[in-house]
């Protein structure tokens, strides 16, 4: 049986979630809502037919089994509470919730109404992270002792179409806790590779004029052991395909990088799976879809795994309690910063 | 004797080092004032929110020389004001704050002024057979000084399908009050001449202190001149390109905004910054550009594979 699918927001994360929609064996985006007339206007232009102004409304439709979630992160409790509460499965961007008290209230709810809740991590889904995760966890590297997480980007690159930044990323009120963007995936690989972590210094710093921080050092113990420096930036002036972005695991029996699993070159992978996908397509068989851009298909394999998990009523990797640990965590890094105020410089 | 154009380096770069190249340039270049100096807007270039470090946008080191000299040279009392228009993908009311813009105005006690929030007037010019219209903040025509202070770049226009200099003709693209102004990229090199014909800066002073050609270069060069036209002519030379072949140079002498002719280049020798400036090629830029477009089209056409929202 097909999933019918709704669409909550539908921003650059809401039409990613269509594309991606559509390699889906057995999942249909059937629903977009959105506040925006032009964002709808969108949708439509992507062959959506139901359309709706207010995604309560989309919500009632008993149609629609399972919603997915990509409205700025500020509106995500209220409105994956409302979808949960119409009894529908859903996967929510990250971060789940802007608190982690908000996070709990939304793991009760969905344990309330017995649906699926499924989180967007998608950087779990990298291939190499998940190479880099079964080889540390094969025991090839002996046993982490000290680790390294980078990950510096720009919410201010445009993409190709101009178009400026959401108005909202201005807004501090609307961001919450810096860290919940960009931080967020690393504080996640962190707790994903060790298990759970304290605080043991933090730095937040601003290079532009931000109403908030924009770049951050993070260090992080495990309970198992492993201690973890996270570099995350808001910076840079990156242009796709480049991609800032690597883990280093320095372990008692060797060391394993992402840098090490990535391709080298990312238009030159381009070019090989565009055209391995052509064969695929010409010898009948299934494409890999967005394998030439490398990162962007960890979408598609998060969204694979969300659509399995509720055809075979299976519980996601990565649910509210993922969402919770990691949100508190980076809670614990702000009330450090609070306590420590000469370690952190905090935007005013 | 022809135009004068103004070249200064300084190999430290920070706030003494470009404010030394700055009064250097400007004092080769010997500006005199016709009159009262009372008010001044100087136009920077605000690219997105690029930190003036990638070389896309000015340094506002730069422009706090520029905002020095005038106050010490003509006017101590002169009301200066810092422009900039929105754009399709950057708000002033953010790019000034972000760069850190709002910190220079404090701190020199000037006006930052959003072109595009005040009042406009309607012009209409004419280049070639083209006839345009643009909505102009009056206050640009109302000014007693209007400094134009680029940077020395190359880069895609928004469309994205050629290279171009950006640098005192280009910079003048940003005093249209219109945020959405990609509608007038197809015909870039004329609207560019078109709005030099209309606004008349009477001092251009471009910041090279961080250039970008392939990639960012720290030149630590200023360049100053009157001549729009004489500047960029230098400019393309840095940039290792014949002045002759950047079509909005050849365009706006022809259509008399002003010379490319009997340049006296003074302070710096222009074939020693060229040979450390990371040279573009337009043709392969466009080879390359609208090669890779093309064949994403075609591709994700021919497989059914998706393309992500970031590459429409």
């Amino acid at each position: 049986m097909s999933i019918k699918v709704g669409i909550i927001g539908f921003g650059k994360m809401g039409k990613l979630h269509l594309r991606v929609s559509r390699y889906m064996k057995d999942a249909k985006v059937v629903a977009v809502a959105d506040l925006s007339q032009r964002a709808l206007r969108a949708a439509e232009r992507e062959g959506i037919r139901a359309l709706y102004g207010d995604y309560h409304e989309m919500l009632r439709d008993a149609d629609i089994d399972a919603v997915i979630v990509t409205p700025p992160n500020f509106m995500h409790l209220e409105s994956t509470l409302a979808a949960l509460e119409a009894g529908k499965h859903v996967f929510v961007e990250k971060p789940l919730a802007m608190t982690s008290a908000d996070c709990e209230r939304i793991d009760d709810t969905a344990r309330r109404r017995g649906v699926r809740l499924m989180v967007g991590h998608n950087y779990r889904f990298f291939d190499a992270t998940r190479k880099l995760k079964a080889t540390y966890d094969s025991g090839a590297i002996g046993d982490a002792v000290l680790s390294t997480f980078e990950l510096v980007h720009g919410p201010l690159a445009p993409s190709l179409e101009s178009q400026p930044v959401p108005e909202w990323y201005f807004d501090r009120e609307k961001v919450g806790m810096w860290l919940l963007d960009l931080g967020y995936h690393l504080v996640d690989l962190f707790r994903w590779l060790f298990g759970e972590a304290e605080v043991v210094h933090a730095r937040l710093d601003n290079h532009y004029g931000f109403p908030y921080e924009d770049n951050a050092i993070v260090i992080l113990q495990s309970r198992a052991g492993p201690k973890g420096v996270l570099q995350v930036g808001y910076f840079a002036k990156l242009v796709f395909p480049a991609f800032d972005f690597r883990v280093i695991l320095h372990g008692t029996a060797g060391c394993l990088s992402t840098d090490r699993l990535v391709p080298q070159n990312l238009r030159l992978h381009a070019a090989k799976e565009g055209i391995a996908n052509m064969l695929r397509r010409i010898t009948a068989r299934r494409i890999k879809p967005l394998s030439y851009t490398y990162f962007y298909s960890s979408y598609v394999e998060e969204q694979r795994h969300f659509f399995d998990c509720l055809q075979n009523s299976r519980e996601p990797a990565v649910g509210a309690k993922d969402a919770f640990a990691t949100v508190r965590l980076i809670e614990d890094v702000y009330r450090y910063c609070d306590r420590v105020p000469s370690a952190a410089v905090r935007a005013s | 004797m022809g135009t004068i154009v103004g070249l200064a380096r300084t190999s430290t770069i920070d706030e003494a080092g470009i404010r030394d190249a700055v009064f250097r340039a400007l004092d080769l270049v010997g500006f005199e004032t016709f009159g009262p100096v009372e008010t001044v807007a100087i136009k920077p270039n605000l690219r997105f929110y690029w930190d003036y470090s990638t070389g896309e946008t000015t340094d506002p080191r730069v422009v706090a020389s520029v905002i020095d000299y005038v106050r010490e040279r003509w006017n101590a009392s002169a009301r200066i004001a810092v422009v900039e228009a929105d754009a399709s993908a950057m708000r002033t009311r953010y790019a000034f704050p972000l760069l850190h813009y709002d910190r220079l105005a404090s701190e020199k006690g000037v006006e930052l002024v959003n072109l595009s929030a005040g009042e406009t007037c309607e012009l209409e010019v004419t280049v070639g057979r083209r006839k345009f219209t643009f909505p102009l903040p009056r206050m640009l025509f109302d000014t007693d000084l209007f400094i134009n202070c680029p940077k020395l770049k190359v880069g895609p226009y928004a469309s994205g399908n050629a290279l171009h200099i950006t640098c005192c003709l280009k910079n003048l693209f940003g005093c249209i009050a219109k945020p959405r102004k990609v509608g007038w990229h197809p015909q870039i090199n004329e609207v560019i001449v078109g709005l030099n014909k209309l606004i008349r800066p009477h001092l251009n002073v471009v910041d090279g202190i961080v250039a970008l050609g392939q990639r960012p270069v720290r030149l630590g060069l200023v360049v100053a001149g009157r001549d729009p036209v004489a500047v960029d002519s230098v400019v393309a030379r840095i940039m290792r390109y014949r002045p002759s072949s950047v079509r909005q140079i050849r365009l706006a002498e022809k259509e008399g905004v002003g010379s490319a002719r009997n340049i006296s280049i003074v302070g710096e020798d222009v074939k020693a910054i060229a040979k450390v400036f990371p040279s573009r090629s337009p043709l392969a830029f466009k080879l390359a550009w609208t090669g890779q477009l093309r064949m994403l089209r075609l591709y994700a056409k021919l497989s059914g594979d998706a393309v992500p929202p970031l590459l429409d």
